[in-house]
């Protein structure tokens, strides 16, 4: 597989990412309760900032892990399994998101467990501190974990049929386009824009932004299965034949 | 209402039960009206109007929910600042 061709994979994999919610929730609440306690515009821009480098790390970090564990447990006669098992897990979370990724009811409420949701909504009302908007950040990718391992682990089976160098492309690449919804909302809120106008958008728009999630995932899922399973097995039956 | 108590159910029941303040329902609305970037002094006089209307509601009951207090603090705040309204409305429908 050329390198550009699996760097396009790996930018598929990362926009599936960013459409994923938690982290913006957050931020969008951390900001909010931090203009509301009449802190200075400087203070919130350290908050949402750490928050959003928190954000990064844990991906970064989670993404590396990921690669490095394929790339010690997974033989080469493995990879086909490998990639059957990843399209199904990305058919299946992609189905999931269709169905359940918002609940029912008004607002971005989110289909994760509620005492968690409770629990991190309250950690970000009491976040005061760089540090602890750091910390915060590197939860929130923790606590989506479910929803972001799928196209993580495309990304990281992608990622070892490369070079070094372009590994450590890749790798940046996925974290660059998986924070841009994040960046995006961080810099609105840096900007002075109203955090009640970002929070109607997104509740305007939730269905839209599950239904795009949901078949990113499915055409991720699609165009894996047919790159990296049925093209071998096709091609080696044709090799067979002649 | 003066020198009323006024017990509020939190949370349906699952957290105990506490006093109604006016201070906490003031800073509540307050933190709300800046949260959507309104001045201080506007936002100061929209705490204040949304108090007194909850506090004519109440009248006299001895027992009012969380959910209750809330849900009129921000229709009487839809009226004054509807953007305020729906974050303060919505803050718990975020995560």
């Amino acid at each position: 597989m050329q390198p550009l061709e699996s760097l396009i994979i790996v930018a598929m994999a990362a926009l599936v990412h960013a459409s994923f919610q938690l982290s913006v929730s957050m931020l969008t609440l951390l900001s909010s309760h931090t203009i509301g306690a009449k802190h200075s515009h400087r203070r919130l821009l350290r908050l949402s900032g750490s928050f959003t480098l928190g954000v990064v790390v844990m991906t970064l970090f989670m993404l590396s892990t990921i690669a490095l564990f394929a790339q010690k447990l997974l033989k080469s006669t493995d990879m086909m399994f490998a990639w059957i098992a990843v399209c199904g897990l990305l058919f299946g979370l992609g189905v999931a998101v269709w169905i359940f990724y918002y609940r029912r009811e008004q607002g971005t409420t989110l289909w994760i467990p509620r005492p968690l949701a409770l629990f991190l909504a309250e950690r970000t009302k009491q976040t005061k501190q760089a540090a602890e908007a750091f910390s915060l950040g590197l939860t929130s990718v923790i606590a989506e974990f479910l929803f972001i391992v799928p196209p993580m682990l495309v990304s990281a089976l992608v990622l070892l049929s490369l070079p070094a160098l372009w590994q450590l492309g890749g790798i940046l690449l996925y974290v660059l386009i998986s924070l841009s919804s994040l960046l995006i909302v961080h810099m609105l809120i840096g900007g002075g824009h109203r955090i009640s106008r970002i929070q109607q958008w997104r509740e305007e728009h939730k269905r839209f932004l599950q239904f795009a999630a949901g078949s990113g995932l499915l055409i991720l899922g699609f165009y894996v299965y047919v790159d990296r399973v049925l093209s071998p097995a096709v091609m080696s039956a044709a090799m067979g034949v002649m | 209402m003066p020198g009323q108590l006024i017990d509020v159910v939190k949370r349906g029941g699952e957290r105990p039960t506490e006093q109604f303040t006016r201070d906490k329902l003031h800073a509540s609305v307050l933190a709300a009206c800046l949260s959507v970037r309104s001045p201080e002094g506007e936002a100061e006089t929209a705490a204040t109007n949304v108090c007194e209307a909850v506090i004519i509601w109440c009248g006299r009951k001895s027992e009012v929910t969380s959910h209750d207090l809330r849900r009129k603090a921000a229709e009487h705040l839809h009226r004054i600042h509807p953007e305020a309204a729906y974050l303060y409305k919505h803050h718990r429908l975020v995560l």
